[in-house]
């Protein structure tokens, strides 16, 4: 849907330019698919308002040589925790990592068409693979041309990996709003992991990869226990110059002794 | 052209009077004329391997391959004209894209040889078109299915294979794979053959120039359609370069 | 498009309904002030929503050539897609008439971008600065709809309105008792530009963290960091 691929087009030589004419670039108005998304059917037209099936936050680590990022497994109907063995973390390629909040319906689809990238990179048989940073730029467009039919895919993601060896951050959302840090979050996590983290990040100096994975740990103990909507259970995608994996899934610690001193409610 | 044909070989949607379509058949002229193109599957393993003939010392080594990967484990190799290799690598991508869109998982290579030698197989049916002048070997490997090789021949007619070839010294080769044990066979094993086949077959007389290309889907490969992986190709090189001298000191005596 | 309270029979328990916007301010404080062959532009790097900061260091000054550069706050998506339109844009500019495009022609080009979208308008306040074709420091500034006007010094952004009569005063010399307006030196701009950042950030939440100061003059572009409140 989203593939503007050499293999993958209906038209042998779509979008290029007749002879006599001028370059016509995609998203113009000459570009026929691009209204079709939420053109208006017999009943009107339907456009996604709330999100449905959520996933909570997503935290997301530079450290010294590579890339963390930390979710829980759990995808939430409304209050109810109804998938609870879930991967919202995921390896992209060698290079690539990304995590997902928000609704998980939507980053299905859009991770088919990641996918389908990934497919289509290793046609080319050159060893070249996607790397971060141009992920995180399409993820960008994608969103904001969403958000700019006011259809948004409800999505908060984390995208990281290695961009040319260097690691790489970045956070983008529902209305394409992007940034890149040291230390990145979505939801809760923006509110109880971010401070966490950039305690232990004094300035210019970035974590070991043991530091990163042990205060994502933290992070995730922290959310689980303030977080209705998380669980405590979490997974680890890791990003470092050897390639990349998927961790986990871990259990945080947890301790209700406390609980039994809690008076008056 | 005097005799043969007689009228009934302009048009691929008409048979001759003795039952036979010759279009089919001049587009069978332009596999044989290609280089030689092998698959062989083993036991954990499939090899596609390529004589590819080097028809100008300007070309670059890799220019004009004859190996396309169409999935992540899907690999095709292309015997006869190669810009309609290419088309029919281009219609085997977006099958393959299709069927994961629709089922999210990759496609079995059954699936895909009979998708796309039904396209194949349309080209022949109509006045307006010609048959595609290749012969296509499609390859995989995976943990469910383990390997899988698959021949289309330019009627559109399929068969799965345990080693196959097409292109100028179809029958040679025929002949030497009819000697191996392929359900047996490693992944070590399968490449050092499908070096030795190549340059076996490999005539120096008619064309003095060629270039081994060779790819490799298998466990070792962590499920991947790797073209000229390494160290299989040296290995590959290796063992034809050896079995070429061997074959030649054997005729000078 | 009916709201919901039309459809009564939707309104049941558990129903809900959550509106979706899709504009969002996300701070951010520009100030620029030209001189006679230098321009001063300076943004703050702090990016967030409400009461949630997003990142303390993102740059809103975008290079668009030797020459100019485009201070741009708001909606931080659409600051995103503007200025790779506008880059986009400048490109092809070049391949067309093979020189880059001048300050003013960006300028005038930059009015036309956001007037096109003038019915679902980029969310943002532009600033650009630059040296004009003489070499003259020259600042334009922007509403989110494309008016675009030319001036000498200007503060925009989340804490435009604070900043503006700071700059009126110090460096326009409009209330003051001046008959001949004196020039503007390039220290005083900079350090002008440097305190209001450092008086916004008292008062405006949506500024802080750190300002990036760009200096443009005809020997290239110069580049410093001061530190502001984090709080």
């Amino acid at each position: 849907m989203y593939s503007h691929n050499n293999f993958i087009q209906t038209e042998l030589w779509k979008g290029g330019p007749v002879p006599g004419q001028f370059y016509n670039f995609p998203g113009t108005s000459q570009d026929i698919n691009a209204g079709n998304i939420t053109a208006p059917g017999l009943y009107g037209s339907n456009r996604s308002s709330s999100p449905i099936t959520t996933g909570t936050s997503v935290i997301g680590v530079k450290f010294d040589g590579g890339v963390m990022i930390a979710a829980d497994n759990l995808v939430s109907y409304g209050s109810l925790a109804r998938y609870q063995d879930v991967q919202r973390v995921f390896k992209i390629n060698e290079k690539t990592i990304i995590g997902a909040g928000g609704d998980f319906a939507d980053f299905q689809s859009l991770k088919r068409s990641i996918d389908q990238k990934m497919v289509e990179d290793m046609c080319y048989q050159d060893d070249i693979e996607m790397q971060p940073k141009s992920l995180y730029n399409w993820l960008t467009r994608i969103l904001y041309n969403r958000r700019s039919r006011v259809n948004p895919l409800w999505l908060e993601m984390v995208v990281g990996g290695m961009q040319d060896g260097v690691p790489f951050l970045g956070h983008v959302d529902l209305r394409g709003r992007a940034y890149e840090d040291d230390v990145v979050a979505t939801g809760f996590g923006k509110h109880f992991a971010l401070p966490l983290v950039r305690e232990q990040i004094s300035e210019g100096r970035l974590l070991s990869q043991s530091e990163a994975s042990q205060v994502l740990r933290k992070c995730m103990e922290v959310l689980y226990y303030r977080d209705c909507r998380a669980i405590s259970k979490y997974s680890v995608a890791v990003s470092t110059a050897q390639g990349t994996i998927v961790q986990g899934p871990f259990e945080v610690n947890q301790n209700w002794q406390l609980a039994t001193l809690v008076k008056g409610y | 052209m005097s005799s043969i044909g007689t009228g009934y070989d302009l048009s691929a949607s008409q048979f001759s009077p003795d039952g036979r379509v010759y279009q089919i058949e001049y587009a069978g002229k332009a596999v044989e004329m290609s280089g030689t193109v092998i698959g062989m599957r083993g036991k954990d393993g499939i090899v596609l391997a390529v004589e590819k003939i080097v028809t100008s010392a300007l070309y670059e080594d890799d220019a004009a391959t004859r190996i396309f990967t169409v999935d992540k484990n899907i690999g095709i190799a292309i015997a006869g004209l190669l810009a309609d290799g290419r088309y029919i690598v281009d219609i085997a991508r977006q099958e393959a894209a299709n069927f994961r869109q629709q089922f999210e998982r990759t496609i079995p290579l059954k699936q895909l040889t009979e998708r796309v030698s039904a396209y194949v197989h349309a080209y022949t049916l109509y006045s307006a078109v010609r048959p595609f002048g290749v012969s296509v070997i499609l390859a995989s490997w995976d943990e469910e299915q383990g390997p899988q090789l698959y021949k289309i021949e330019p009627s559109g007619t399929s068969f799965g294979y345990f080693a196959c070839a097409s292109g100028k010294a179809e029958q040679q080769a025929k002949t030497e794979m009819e000697k191996l044990k392929f359900a047996e066979m490693s992944v070590d094993d399968l490449v050092q053959n499908a070096g030795k086949i190549i340059y076996l077959v490999h005539d120096e007389l008619r064309n003095k120039d060629f270039h081994f290309e060779m790819s490799l889907v298998s466990k070792e490969t962590k499920g991947l359609h790797r073209l000229n992986p390494q160290p299989w190709y040296d290995q590959a090189v290796q063992s034809g370069l050896a079995a070429k001298n061997e074959d030649d000191s054997d005729n000078e005596i | 498009m009916h709201k919901i309270q039309s459809f009564p029979e939707y309104q049941v328990p558990g129903a809900q309904h959550q509106d979706f916007s899709p504009y969002e301010s996300n701070g951010g404080s520009i100030v620029a002030i030209a001189g006679e062959d230098y321009v001063v532009i300076a943004a703050d790097t702090r990016l967030s929503s409400g009461y949630t900061i997003h990142t303390r260091k993102q740059n809103k000054l975008f290079q668009l050539s030797e020459k100019t550069v485009l201070g741009s706050t708001g909606c931080w998506c659409d600051t995103l897609a503007l200025t790779s339109l506008v880059n986009a844009r400048m490109q092809m500019y070049e391949h067309l008439h093979l020189k880059t495009m001048s300050t003013e022609a960006v300028a005038q080009m930059l009015s036309i971008l956001m007037y096109n979208r003038r019915f679902f308008p980029y969310y943002v306040s532009n600033v650009l600065a630059g040296l004009d074709s003489e070499g003259k420091g020259v600042v334009y500034s922007y509403d989110p709809i494309g008016h675009c006007e030319r001036t000498t010094y200007r503060a925009g952004g989340s804490a435009g309105t604070l900043l503006q009569p700071v700059l009126d005063n110090q460096i326009g010399g409009k209330d003051r008792d001046v008959k001949n307006k004196p020039k503007v030196p390039l220290e005083k701009a900079k350090e002008v530009a440097k305190d209001a950042f450092i008086s916004a950030a008292e008062r405006d939440i949506y500024t802080g963290d750190s300002v990036i100061l760009k200096v443009i003059t005809k020997d290239g572009i110069t580049e410093e960091e001061v530190q502001l409140r984090k709080d």
